[in-house]
């Protein structure tokens, strides 16, 4: 762990790693104003709209201002809510989505925790977000949120075993679960390093896996409007709704980030010669492609059925998954060895 | 007595404490099913923290992801189906009486035992460069047979389970 739990803690310390705290959630917070801006604007062109374009300069002001409609509007709990439970919810899902970031490397300087085992961090703190949405749904008292609560929580889990278990294959090629690890062992100079390649069928799983636990179209069941009216948040308004909104988009970003480190090469260009360009704008340009991906998709295809969901997760990409851990253990061992 | 210095991995322990024994307080005290999980994920959260601060991160995190995360999700699945209000049971001074002196003295016992047992050094077990190939290397050398057979054992549960809710559907 950092040096730093060794030392005196000193106020300077303290101070530093508050400030760099803040300023990183401040980033997160305008990567997430413009992912909806973006989002909202690609998917209005894909349906030959325009999409916002009324509030400042074609509409770049647009998110901004429905953030603040939701602080100031009113803040509403049920009567016959669990008042305590209603609180803590949307809190308890922003906490864990915030705290996963932590272990994303974006360049070989520039990363905030160096962890042994960064990726099982990820993979630990995002299923508290789970138990926050059922909470949610429970505590709401409502039979609309209860049943969003409960699919999302169904979902989450069937989808976290395929989900962990496509990455394994990265784990094994690259021998370490650090995250700083897993990208540097991509370092070959040419963009078929990158473990996309030699883990085709493990990327695969894992985007479709990814896409679920995001709880994003062609997943979005859990708060599926036209039939859950809007699932476990129908009860929440205000700031607290806004916390649940911004928990799902900062887990866009974190999703993103991971799979630009675990799939795409993080830092390293697709060729030598392109060296020249600093790793954190190819960090970047594969993050946003990542992102761009996800709002395609959102845009393309439609939802799935409920009672296919579970199959899909269950027998379709947990057999892929694991036999993807299979084949590579077995090129491993027959080639690498 | 109080001869350590203010490091963060000290403040880390206390605020580490404090979650666990509030949680496992309120775990106890509370009336609502559902508050008690809650509760208990917070003394699972703690109990990772505190793996972290042994160097245990693989430990702390396989903590996290299966205590506070999939176990608290299970128990609440299982309560949610069941009743909704708490249910306060009749108040019997004496028992609590008895239990409080018991609590006490079992209190006492360890702090007293704690207090005069020598440590050994704690440089003589010095944690792995990184542990978590250390846990590997030794689950898949010296402890397979274990593994291998925990392996069945759970085999068997996910069959049994299958094959119950098999039998339930039919």
């Amino acid at each position: 762990m950092g040096a730093w739990l060794d030392e005196p803690l000193t106020w300077g310390d303290a101070l530093a790693v508050f400030l760099w705290a803040v300023l990183f959630l401040l980033i997160v917070l305008g990567f997430v104003t413009y992912a909806i801006y973006y989002e909202r604007k690609v998917i209005g062109w894909m349906q030959l709209r325009v999409g916002p374009n009324r509030v400042g300069p074609f509409g770049l002001l647009q998110t901004v201002a429905d953030i603040f409609k939701l602080l100031i509007k009113e803040d509403t709990i049920p009567r016959k809510a669990d008042r305590l439970l209603f609180v803590i919810a949307p809190a308890l899902a922003f906490i864990p989505a915030f705290s996963v970031l932590a272990v994303i490397p974006y360049t070989e300087k520039l990363y905030f925790a160096d962890l042994n085992v960064g990726l099982l961090y990820y993979v630990a703190l995002s299923g508290i977000t789970t138990l926050a949405i059922v909470l949610g749904g429970w505590a709401s008292n409502n039979k609309y949120a209860l049943l969003g609560g409960m699919r999302s929580a169904a979902q989450m889990i069937s989808y976290e075993v395929p989900l962990v278990i496509s990455v394994t294959g990265v784990i094994l090629l690259s021998g370490s679960l650090n995250l700083r690890d897993i990208v540097a062992a991509q370092d070959g100079g040419w963009f078929w390093n990158w473990n996309l390649f030699p883990q085709i069928i493990g990327f695969v799983v894992f985007i479709i896996a990814a896409v679920s636990e995001l709880n994003r179209t062609p997943f979005d069941l859990p708060e599926a409007e036209s039939e859950l009216v809007a699932g476990y948040h129908v009860e929440y308004s205000g700031f607290r709704f806004a916390f649940f909104m911004l928990a799902e988009y900062v887990y866009v970003y974190a999703i993103a980030a991971l799979t630009t480190v675990l799939f795409l090469g993080g830092w390293h260009a697709p060729a030598p010669f392109l060296d020249v360009v600093p790793g954190i704008l190819w960090f970047l340009l594969k993050f946003a492609f990542v992102v761009f991906s996800l709002f395609w998709i959102r845009a393309s295809f439609p939802r799935v059925r409920v009672d296919q969901l579970m199959s899909l997760g269950w027998k379709v990409l947990l057999p892929v998954a694991l036999l993807n851990v299979f084949l590579t253990a077995l090129y491993l061992e027959l080639f690498v060895k | 007595m109080f001869n350590v210095d203010i490091t963060g991995e000290f403040i880390a322990f206390f605020a580490f404490a404090a979650i666990m024994i509030g949680g496992a307080v309120l775990m106890i005290s509370l009336e609502k099913v559902v508050h008690m999980v809650i509760s208990m994920a917070a003394v699972f959260l703690g109990l990772g923290g505190m793996y972290v601060l042994l160097d245990a991160e693989f430990v702390a995190f396989v903590q996290v992801l299966i205590y506070a995360g999939a176990v608290s999700i299970l128990m609440i699945f299982g309560i949610m189906m069941t009743k909704h209000s708490g249910e306060s049971e009749p108040v019997r001074p004496l028992h609590e009486a008895l239990v409080a002196v018991g609590a006490l003295s079992l209190f006492g016992l360890f702090f007293y035992a704690i207090r005069t047992t020598d440590f050994p050094d704690a440089a003589a077990a010095a944690p792995a460069e990184d542990n978590t190939m250390a846990i590997g290397e030794l689950l898949f050398s010296g402890y397979i047979v274990p593994f291998e057979l925990l392996s069945v054992l759970l085999t068997v549960a996910f069959i049994g389970a299958i094959a119950l809710a098999k039998k339930e559907a039919e």
